[in-house]
């Protein structure tokens, strides 16, 4: 017996080869249920140390997978939310458009802003309907704090906007508390004032609405409130500022007001008219 | 001793951590080097034959353990590249790092043949279709192993040197 320590101490190294590789191939000519068994020995007696090292190495490939996929869903449902935020702010300001429009008789009709004048203090924007919508020229554009425009130009799908704030804008307004009649002007595009009689009762805060006398927008419509008032140069006169209600940087959806003007049904009489310049 | 003995283990863990999770993310065509193969090559030339032997068997049984494969099959392929690996003990022979890449390169060879002869016996696939899988796997597989083995190579020859000074 003892010849046999002697033989594997002597060649320890081929023993060993030999007791492995046997372990080796007896485990490999095991039947599929032999297998499991001697797997399941394994795992919960020696290998049960490795067993714990390697869940949490799978839970780390697990963490590499999950977090891509957790980044991927955030990702989709970030666009989500961002769509549905853009749908819920749509919603809100079509809503208040809706009630504004409830308010007037006037067949209003509610479009889009597709482009604006690229220049700083835009003047004009163009919006999403044009003659196939039945829009007209001179036809007043309305949002739902207050008078934006009129259609100066119209194209098939297209129409061009001139905003209140075009300098070369003149619209008739008037206080709604004095029912005093003057034009709306604007040198920059920015301050916004009328002139007034200097005896004329104008206070911080008064409404201005639309005068009705241009023959473009009906009369009532809010412009925008009395800011401060200047004295001018001239005695007789004063220039009373307005701060407009409708916030021009900001305008995404306007409604048409389907109104021709009201010197339309006179244009032939008009036409007619025959001055002597004698 | 005890401090040899935990530093590899160290290694092996890191080597399998890295096997499961980086190596299939730099995989080519699904070429994946066997960084497992590499660190027995490593410990198999730092510490001789008998701990390469044990080593590659527990490393390949432990592989079969947690891998879809027969039992026994990673752990006999592991233990004969093991003790071919431990053959050539830096303890008793000087191995310039030309022959320490042959040899690694034979390694990897010596490691997929046996495990692919265990598939052939078990799985009745045939010897051409095994000579295909050592073409096609094993050679770019080794191949690719061999490259990311440079950088251990040559901090190894770089420890040698500045030991000898």
């Amino acid at each position: 017996m003892h010849w046999i320590f002697d033989f594997i101490v002597k060649h320890r190294s081929f023993c060993s080869f030999l007791l492995t590789s046997v372990l080796s191939l007896w485990m490999i000519s095991g039947t599929p249920g032999k297998q499991a068994e001697i797997a399941r020995f394994l795992t919960s007696s020696i290998f049960y140390p490795f067993q714990i090292t390697f869940n949490q190495i799978n839970q780390i490939k697990n963490i590499f997978s999950e977090n891509r996929k957790l980044k991927e869903d955030l990702a989709n449902l970030t666009t989500h939310l961002s769509l549905l935020e853009e749908k819920a702010a749509e919603n809100k300001r079509l809503r208040r458009l809706l009630g504004f429009s409830e308010n007037y008789t006037f067949e209003m009709l509610p479009v889009k802003v597709v482009a604006r004048d690229p220049s700083l203090s835009f003047r004009s924007i163009v919006i999403n309907a044009g003659k196939k919508d039945g829009i007209q020229k001179w036809m007043p554009v309305v949002g739902e704090n207050g008078v934006v425009g009129k259609i100066i130009q119209v194209m098939n799908s297209l129409s061009l906007v001139q905003l209140l704030r075009d300098p070369s804008n003149r619209t008739s307004v008037m206080f709604k508390r004095t029912r005093t009649v003057s034009i709306l002007e604007t040198e920059n595009g920015r301050d916004f004032f009328v002139r007034c009689r200097s005896h004329e009762d104008t206070q911080e805060g008064d409404t201005v609405i639309t005068a009705g006398l241009g023959g473009i927008y009906p009369r009532g419509l809010q412009v925008g409130v009395v800011s401060h008032v200047t004295e001018s140069n001239s005695p007789l006169f004063k220039r009373v500022y307005l701060k407009l209600s409708v916030d021009f940087e900001h305008i995404e959806e306007v409604f048409i007001m389907r109104l021709s003007p009201q010197w339309s049904a006179f244009r032939s009489e008009f036409d007619s008219l025959e001055f002597n310049n004698d | 001793m005890i401090k040899s003995i935990i530093r590899w283990i160290v290694f092996f863990i890191l080597a399998f951590i890295l096997q499961t999770t980086v190596v299939p993310v730099i995989s080519i065509y699904g070429i994946k080097p066997d960084l497992l193969v590499l660190i027995l090559f490593m410990l198999a030339t730092k510490t001789g034959l008998i701990p390469a032997i044990y080593t590659g068997f527990f490393l390949g049984l432990a592989q079969d353990l947690y891998s879809p494969s027969i039992l026994g099959q990673n752990a006999l392929s592991k233990t004969v590249a093991g003790s071919f690996a431990g053959l050539f003990n830096e303890k008793v022979m000087r191995i310039d790092p030309f022959l320490q890449g042959v040899l690694l390169l034979i390694t990897f060879l010596l490691n997929d043949f046996v495990y692919f002869m265990v598939q052939v016996v078990k799985s009745g696939v045939t010897m051409n279709l095994l000579g295909i899988e050592l073409l096609v796997t094993t050679l770019p597989r080794a191949l690719f192993s061999l490259l990311l083995a440079v950088v251990p190579l040559v901090l190894n020859l770089y420890s040698q040197t500045a030991t000898k000074r």
